[in-house]
């Protein structure tokens, strides 16, 4: 494993620390004061200064330092974690992720913003502390360099080293020990082994060591068996002497050994004497990183400190500890960290896979038409253990959405901040799990709403209160499976759509005729149309001149639907329907014009053999079909898609009823039903080129492409013919391009 | 049997380099003494403290005589051993390795 993947891997800890970190605070502001909050968030901050340490990440330690110092005083009482305290640590929250980004990818985060935060976490540590509190907040820069006591002879140059973060700073009912330990030849001669001793050591805190191997001599003069070196550690823990001493338990008779509790300030002048194989740190925790090696002045010797801490974290990284087989295990049994395209591949062959399982079935039944022949059978048991592990593949990369849930709180505190709302996002269903590669797709269209939502759903504070509402907006964000799919829906509690000025923009921008009698929910809708922005003006926030259809597009580009519905003064809901993998589907197979289609199951409703007397012609060529004494437009699937030029007779065909977000019922006629099978998605735009009323394609069993249909377009270019021959109002182009 | 010798100037050290193993190894690498050597460590599961002081040991001989003592390639347990004791061993590692 090399330096890149363990950085890669420490960038991938903080992003997990990170989401620790803010839902953390954000439960704090919710009220919740479990004192295993405040630790989980501190433990967070502080697991990335200390891998950001080793990495030689200076600003991020920095920041992290200063940040870690204020939480460290909601941690032991000395400050109130108010909605004031929050608010600046939310925000620090936002930069120190922004910091790990700029580490991780280049660039810099802006200064002014850092060093504001930094003004302000300071006074929040000095304000609420008492008289001697100040002298306790460690600060970042200050107190490195002069802590080394330069007391080597051999000729080796003392290495500025600090220990004010990590062992100076915990003053939060940890103490700082020092312990000196020289092992004698019975302790080896006895079984005992100083390394397993001092690796149990290290577990029982934040640990840093110095080995003394002057006292080695050459090769020749030298007794295999004696022992030369001793050890300096520096042990800041919660645990108390004894325990400090039980480790050495079985050895103590058998060793020089010496544990004395030091003062935080004393611990900060610890000399951890340089020595030609300097000091390098224990413990799987990256904790003992040099926050001030950062300040002090740069040196050879610097860097290779760095360097030597690097190395340290570069063993200390992977998976569980080499020296802890035992919790290596255990750790290993319950996650592991995989290459994403490794799990891509997986899936990508189990794809093949199933396509050749169908390829397979269908020739077999083609020789076997009576299918009881032990192949058949075999077959089919092969089968569904295909299904069977392509559902187990899949739900390898099923992950919650908490991480993109979370992603948006800090957008809605953002444009909060820019526009002067208060706005509380409240999250729900966040560990619903979806395929990786629809969290990663619907963090940008969701972004846009939720921007869209604090800049023009939620009404201003005092547009609220004249309304008689709570000033504090709130947007709901909540997600759980419905049918085979992931339902996200977002809700605000705002002033809902200005219908009249929807239309109105709509009219202006000749998206419908003036005269066009569009129901509600159809104005609603108007919104997702291209180019339709009711921003009087461009705004930082969301008037980028990015609308809403392109948030549509994105939605249906995943197979996903979206649709808005709102009550005038009470708020909007935006509800999308996404479907949880991106790799198989669920389909009807179905032949339109001699072609082979296939129509997601989920949009289908159910099917019917139309009868002559239920369908119902109206003008120039508008059928209509009665189902359970109501009517619903009959779609010709081969008339819309170009199949063919006249439309087929409904009589001879059969009907899928589908039903699609915001448009109603159709019924769609295809020219027959060939059997109900899960394909394997193949991107169309990926192999070949968009195509409009399609959505991607298939290969079926007998090697053929089939077209997989977007119920949505087709039931959207049917909508917009209909209107557009009513009275020209929607463009069948429009809304054929706005779904595809 | 601390090593396995490949030739006069390499070493490759055993899986298990515990006490026992201090011995066999001081008495290889003193048998090495005067030559450039380049240590194999790759193999090695678990390195006790006696058996670091012999190589280290080795290592220090090695530079008053003006030889080379390098680590060629070391395993991630070896690696670590040395950082859990505070050992740097940066300094005798081969370039190709260094971090």
């Amino acid at each position: 494993m090399d330096m890149n993947e363990i950085k890669e891997i420490f960038f991938q800890e903080c992003e997990e620390q990170l989401a620790e970190l803010e839902s953390g605070l954000l439960k704090l502001n919710d009220g919740d004061r479990d004192p295993e909050t405040v630790n989980a968030v501190f433990r967070a901050v502080h697991s990335i200064k200390g891998g950001a340490g080793a990495f030689g990440l200076d600003d991020l330690v920095s920041f992290a330092h200063v940040f870690e110092t204020t939480l460290d005083c909601v941690r032991s009482n000395k400050l109130e974690p108010n909605q004031d305290v929050l608010k600046v640590m939310l925000k620090s929250a936002d930069v120190l992720a922004d910091l790990v980004t700029c580490s991780r990818d280049g660039g810099s985060v802006e200064d002014s913003r850092t060093r504001g935060l930094v003004k302000e976490l300071e006074a929040l540590a000095k304000g609420e502390m008492p008289s001697g509190g100040a002298a306790e907040a460690p600060k970042p820069a200050a107190a490195a360099p002069a802590a080394v006591a330069p007391t080597d002879d051999s000729g080796f140059q003392p290495i500025p080293f600090s220990f004010d973060d990590d062992f100076g700073g915990d003053d939060d009912g940890k103490s700082v020990f020092e312990v000196t330990f020289k092992p004698r030849r019975d302790l080896f001669s006895k079984g005992n082994e100083a390394a397993l001793l001092l690796r149990d050591l290290s577990r029982l805190g934040d640990m840093a060591i110095n080995c003394d191997t002057d006292a080695l001599p050459a090769l020749e003069a030298m007794d295999p068996e004696e022992t030369y070196f001793s050890w300096t550690i520096s042990l800041t823990t919660d645990k108390t002497e004894q325990d400090i001493r039980a480790v050495f338990e079985f050895a103590e008779w058998d060793c020089d050994l010496e544990v004395n509790e030091v003062a935080a300030q004393a611990a900060e002048e610890l000399p951890m004497v340089p020595v030609p194989f300097d000091l390098s740190a224990l413990d799987d925790e990256p904790a003992v990183a040099p926050a001030a090696a950062a300040e002090a002045p740069a040196d050879a010797k610097l860097a290779a400190a760095a360097a030597r801490v690097e190395k340290k974290e570069a063993a200390a990284a992977p998976a569980a500890a080499a020296n802890n087989a035992a919790a290596a295990a255990n750790a290993a049994g319950q996650t592991i960290r995989v290459d994403l395209d490794r799990v891509d591949r997986l899936i990508n062959l189990v794809g093949e896979l199933v396509i050749n399982q169908a390829m397979l079935s269908q020739s077999v039944v083609e020789n076997d038409a009576s299918g009881t022949s032990a192949v058949n059978m075999g077959l089919e048991e092969l089968q569904q253990l295909t299904r069977e592990i392509q559902d187990s593949v899949m739900a390898i990369r099923a992950q919650p959405v908490k991480p993109v849930f979370q992603r948006m709180s800090r957008i809605v505190r953002e444009v909060a901040d820019m526009v002067g709302k208060s706005i509380r996002l409240v999250t729900e269903g966040e560990n619903t799990e979806v395929d990786k590669t629809v969290i990663d797709k619907i963090a940008e269209p969701l972004t846009h709403m939720i921007r869209n939502a604090v800049d023009h759903g939620i009404e201003s504070p005092e547009k609220r209160e004249a309304a008689g509402k709570d000033p504090e907006g709130t947007i709901k964000l909540s997600a759980k499976h419905r049918s085979g799919r992931i339902l996200i829906e977002l809700i605000d509690d705002g002033g809902g759509i200005n219908r009249e000025r929807v239309r109105q923009k709509a009219i202006d921008n000749d998206l419908i005729s003036p005269d066009a009698n569009l129901s509600d929910e159809e104005i609603d809708n108007l919104i997702f149309a291209p180019g339709f922005s009711t921003a009087d003006k461009i705004s930082d926030i969301s008037g980028r001149g990015v609308g809403m259809d392109v948030v549509k597009r994105s939605i249906q580009a995943l197979g996903g639907r979206i649709s808005i519905s709102s009550r005038p003064g009470l708020g909007s809901t935006f509800t999308m329907s996404l479907p949880l993998t991106l790799a198989v589907l669920d389909g009807m197979v179905v032949t339109v014009a001699g072609q082979t289609l296939v129509v997601p199951l989920t949009a289908i409703v159910e099917t019917l053999q139309p009868e002559a007397s239920a369908i119902h012609s109206f003008g120039a060529n508008q059928r209509l079909i009665s189902i359970r004494n109501s009517f619903c437009p009959l779609v010709d699937v081969g008339r819309i898609l170009n199949f063919r030029s006249t439309q087929a007779n409904p009589v001879e065909g059969v009907a899928l009823l589908v039903e699609s977000e915001g448009g109603g019922q159709r019924a769609l006629m295809v020219d027959a039903i060939q059997g109900q099978r899960q394909v394997v998605i193949k991107s169309l735009e990926a192999n070949y080129t968009h195509v409009p009323g399609i959505a991607a394609a298939t290969i079926l069993g007998d090697g053929r492409v089939a077209l997989i249909l977007d119920v949505d377009a087709v039931v959207g270019a049917s909508r917009g013919q209909s209107m557009k021959q009513d009275g020209g109002a929607l463009k069948a182009d429009v809304s054929l391009a706005a779904a595809g | 049997m601390a090593s396995k010798k490949a030739d006069k100037g390499s070493l490759k050290l055993v899986p298990i380099l515990d006490l026992n193993e201090a011995s066999v190894l001081h008495g290889q690498l003193t048998n090495m003494r005067g030559n450039d050597v380049k240590i194999d460590a790759s193999e090695v599961e678990r390195v006790g403290v006696q058996c670091v002081q012999v190589l280290l040991a080795a290592a220090k001989t090695w530079e008053a005589d003006s030889k080379n003592f390098v680590f060629e390639k070391v395993s991630e347990a070896f690696e670590k051993t040395m950082q859990l004791i505070g050992i740097n061993i940066d300094h005798l590692l081969a370039k190709e390795i260094r971090q």
